[in-house]
């Protein structure tokens, strides 16, 4: 059994059929080309495949395609506008929020959402917020503080950060990135 | 002169890639015609292959092929040992062994057929326990294990991967010295790398009849080697290409599944892709080996450390393909020693064969089991003493031109100041409330050895272009090699760009691991670099091509190895045995930082692990067959779970990778676990030497001491 969808992902739309069981991951991944949405643990569990449907989070390995029909998709690929990152994937540059990258595109949709619902989180809200998305290289210091410096160098944590190195050689918090 | 861009915080360079969806992994490689592979696995520990029917199995509509062990060449794989076949021929040793494979239009069709395909079994007498397994009459996993290529010569039992032994002085002589003796065993779990890409493996024959293949693997020139013995080609038939790897920890020097998608592309005629679930992955990827650690210690009367007997057993599981080491063992094993002065020392590290998955390499192989056992031990030997954890340290500590238990004479030497700057960031001596405890570990470790070769080739556009074969594992190295090649050079970072070859696009390299990278490859790009600097300065037309290339190969350790001390401060809520990790200090001896940014990422990444390790991290299994078969029953740490951490960086310019930098991957996970093991007996007066500290464990020796103190 095939369906008729037509949904928009960041911003284009589209028109397609699929068999009934597709899973909304496989249709952005393999349908789509957008492979920016990775899958990780295949139950809804490690957040690698957060995208937003309507502007709220699921995980799209555990969607069914249908369900996206005559709904708007955000993915990784759609939260740049045009050649601008968007501040939350600057920050998460500038301030080491990843490493391998594989989990990232599902952080910064997750992050994009909390930003949008509470545009200046303290750590604890980000904690909770972000415990859906699991990271395996960066021990999550660095996502946290990528989250609250989102705004740019000069915007202070609300709190000292969770991670510090005090002075010393190679210390870096108070160094601007790219310097 | 003082660098300008080493020491930099310098953004990654593949960070717009990763940070948009651009960068393409395995996984995500999508070629015209590609087929989904599938692999139908062995459902018994141990049995007897008497037929595999695959008939309904091809009948199926979309499906392209499926093999079996008859339908490939009968050979034998493994990255030294070769002891494991592609697919089953005649025996299954493990739950989750490769039995056929099967490649279909799409990954549905290809899961339907692999649960058509029919097999059956003679069940055999199976072993788990690795100490079992040791036995007169434990059942023998393979028959003639020394027959096997690669196989270490000695072995005093069947089920025996690889035995080795280390001494220092004479233990007997040492153990006569002592006052009081100290006997302890610990044990630590299997646990899982915990990457969050699934293994995935694309292969395609392309028209001149080349092998292309995509994985993630982050030693490339080692998998082709591997791929052309397992498939029987010459290696110029193969190239790797580069794909960017979603987290390696150890486990992504493994071949995976790629002989087996070049078979089944073979006989479809079509490229293959194969991912693992991440149920397979925790079924049957290499995890980390499970230990059982015994440490027999003589103090003498002035609290000195004067003789030690290590035996480490590891469960190698039913292959020993996946270990890399020319000894087929694990690095951690000859570990015992520690931070410490042992005049008298005898190691023996054993890897076991069972009808368990086979272990393979993760984050510093060896090592957090055996610090788990070392720095446990040292804290009871303290106790047990009624002398101060720190203060017996103190006592034991490796000085200046001293011998490691490892063999190794060292030099600027920095334990003492890692010691002295964790306690005292960890206000070791600041009064505790009730149910808090402290808890300090320290281990140390050399910078990895291996080859590395790159390019270096000034552009038309007067840029500057380094050609590596090292693959992107996500630890920052390119950004480091783009700081080297900008700091020798004197030019701006942006006139520096990377170039990720495939492997016919350098000489030969190790690839990633053994914390190496910074100290092989960044050597090879400073002296390419350096090469590229003299031919500048000698004059050359602008208009012509100028390429420089160089090669190093560390082959020795120096006499510089990385000290680092943890303290751990934890609340031990008595009446459940649940422990909080309040705070942690991490204090590493780095060299020269080359990127802090990089660099502090990988001391919370891997602490961040080492407390998975300490904390929740087990793969559990009955009778070989796992349980925690998803990401929800293995668990990883949260972003709750982390704690406020405090990191302290002695630098120290002596170390031997390029502007003296040291090794730093696999510096923070090891001291994690026994560092809030003691913090937990700091606070509450109970002593769990066994991996993971779960409330349970706390709560039921609470209760059979009777109580919190």
């Amino acid at each position: 059994m095939t369906l008729r969808l037509h949904l928009s992902v960041n911003g284009s739309a589209h028109d397609l059929e699929v068999p009934a069981s597709r899973r909304l991951i496989d249709l952005l991944r393999y349908d789509l080309g957008l492979t920016g949405t990775k899958e990780g643990c295949g139950i809804g569990v490690c957040g690698a495949c957060t995208v937003l449907l309507g502007g709220r989070m699921i995980s799209s390995c555990l969607a069914l395609a249908a369900f996206a029909d005559g709904a708007e998709v955000t993915t990784v690929e759609g939260l740049a506008n045009d050649a601008r990152l968007h501040p939350v994937q600057q920050a998460f540059i500038d301030y080491g929020g990843f490493q391998c990258g594989i989990c990232t595109p599902g952080q910064l949709v997750a992050a994009k959402a909390l930003l949008d619902e509470i545009p200046n989180p303290t750590e604890d809200e980000i904690q909770e917020w972000m415990l859906g998305n699991l990271c395996r290289c960066t021990g999550y210091y660095k996502i946290v503080e990528s989250i609250q410096r989102v705004g740019g160098p000069d915007m202070a944590p609300h709190t000292p950060p969770r991670s510090e190195r005090p002075g010393g050689p190679g210390a870096f918090l108070d160094s601007p990135p790219g310097a | 002169m003082s660098p300008t861009v080493v020491g930099k915080p310098i953004p990654r360079v593949e960070g717009a890639d990763k940070v948009t969806g651009k960068a393409r992994y395995a996984a995500d490689v999508h070629l015209p015609g590609l087929l989904w592979g599938k692999l139908a696995r062995s459902p018994l520990p141990h049995a007897r292959i008497l037929r595999i029917a695959t008939d309904k199995a091809r009948a199926l509509p979309g499906v392209h092929a499926v093999l079996t062990a008859e339908d490939i060449p009968a050979v034998l794989v493994g990255r030294r040992m070769l002891d494991m076949p592609v697919l089953a021929r005649d025996r299954v040793r493990f739950i989750g062994e490769p039995v056929a494979a099967v490649a279909a239009e799409t990954l549905e069709v290809a899961e339907e057929a692999v649960t058509l395909v029919e097999a059956e079994y003679e069940e055999l007498p199976a072993v788990f326990d690795p100490l079992a397994a040791l036995t007169a009459d434990a059942p023998i996993v393979h028959g003639d294990p020394g027959a096997y290529q690669g196989a270490p010569k000695e072995r005093p039992h069947a089920n025996v991967q690889s035995i080795q032994r280390h001494r220092e002085g004479d233990p007997e002589r040492g153990f006569g010295q002592a006052a009081r003796v100290f006997e302890h065993t610990f044990r630590t779990p299997r646990a899982h790398q915990g990457y969050l890409e699934p293994r995935a493996s694309v292969v395609s024959i392309d028209d001149r009849g080349r092998v292309q293949v995509w994985t993630c693997n982050k030693t490339p020139f080692r998998l082709k080697e591997q791929l052309a013995q397992a498939i029987q080609l010459p290696a110029e038939r193969i190239r790797i290409n580069p794909a960017p790897i979603g987290g390696d920890f150890g486990g992504k020097g493994f071949f995976t599944d790629v002989a087996l998608a070049y078979h089944l592309a073979r006989v479809a005629g079509r490229p293959v892709k194969i991912v693992m679930s991440y149920t397979e992955e925790l079924m049957a990827g290499c995890p980390r080996h499970p230990s059982v650690i015994t440490l027999r210690t003589g103090v003498d009367a002035n609290g000195r450390i004067v003789a030690r007997t290590s035996r480490a057993v590891f469960d190698g599981g039913a292959y020993a393909a996946f270990k890399p080491r020319p000894n087929v063992d694990l690095h951690g094993g000859h570990q015992a020693g520690g931070v410490y002065r042992i005049p008298h020392l005898d190691v023996e590290s054993v890897c076991v064969y069972t009808n368990n998955v086979p272990g393979g390499h993760a984050r510093s192989p060896g090592e957090p089991q055996m610090i788990f056992a070392v720095e446990s031990h040292t804290d009871m030997i303290a106790r047990e003493l009624g002398i101060d954890p720190a203060d017996f340290r103190r006592r034991n500590l490796i000085g200046e031109g001293e011998r490691l238990g490892t063999g190794h004479v060292v030099e600027r030497v920095k334990a003492r100041e890692a010691l002295e700057s964790a306690l005292e960031a960890g206000q070791w001596r600041a009064p505790r409330r009730p149910r808090v405890g402290r808890g300090l570990a320290m281990s140390q470790r050399f910078a990895g050895l291996g080859d590395a070769s790159v390019r270096l080739r000034r552009e038309a556009d007067g840029r500057f272009r380094l050609i590596t074969a090292i693959p992107d594992t996500g630890t920052g190295a390119h950004t480091v090699f783009r700081q080297i090649v900008a700091e020798v050079l004197g030019v701006p970072l942006d006139r520096v760009v990377i170039s990720i070859g495939d492997t016919d696009s350098v000489a030969n390299d190790a690839g990633v691991g053994g914390s190496r990278v910074t100290r092989v490859g960044g050597q090879a790009v400073y002296r390419a670099a350096q090469a590229m600097r003299e031919a500048l300065a000698r004059g050359t037309d602008p208009n012509r091509p100028l390429e420089t290339e160089a090669q190093f190969n560390a082959d020795k350790a120096e006499s510089v190895t990385s000290f680092s001390a943890q303290v751990a401060e934890v609340e031990v809520d008595p009446e459940t045995g649940a422990v909080k990790v309040l705070r942690m200090v991490t204090v590493h001896d780095a060299g020269r930082v080359i990127n802090p940014i990089g660099h502090q990422g990988q001391i919370e990444g891997g602490l961040v692990q080492g407390l998975g390790l300490a904390m929740m991290e087990e793969i559990r299994a009955e009778d070989g067959r796992i349980s925690t078969l998803s990401l929800g029953d293995y668990k990883l740490p949260v972003t709750k779970d982390t704690p406020p951490l405090t990191t302290v960086i002695l630098e120290d310019p002596v170390g031997p990778g390029p502007f003296e930098a040291k090794a730093i991957g696999e510096m923070s996970i090891s001291p994690v676990a026994p560092a809030i093991a003691n913090a937990i007996f700091d606070a509450c007066g109970v002593r769990i030497t066994e991996l993971p500290l779960t409330a349970e464990k706390v709560f039921f020796a609470l209760q059979s001491r009777g109580g919190s103190r």
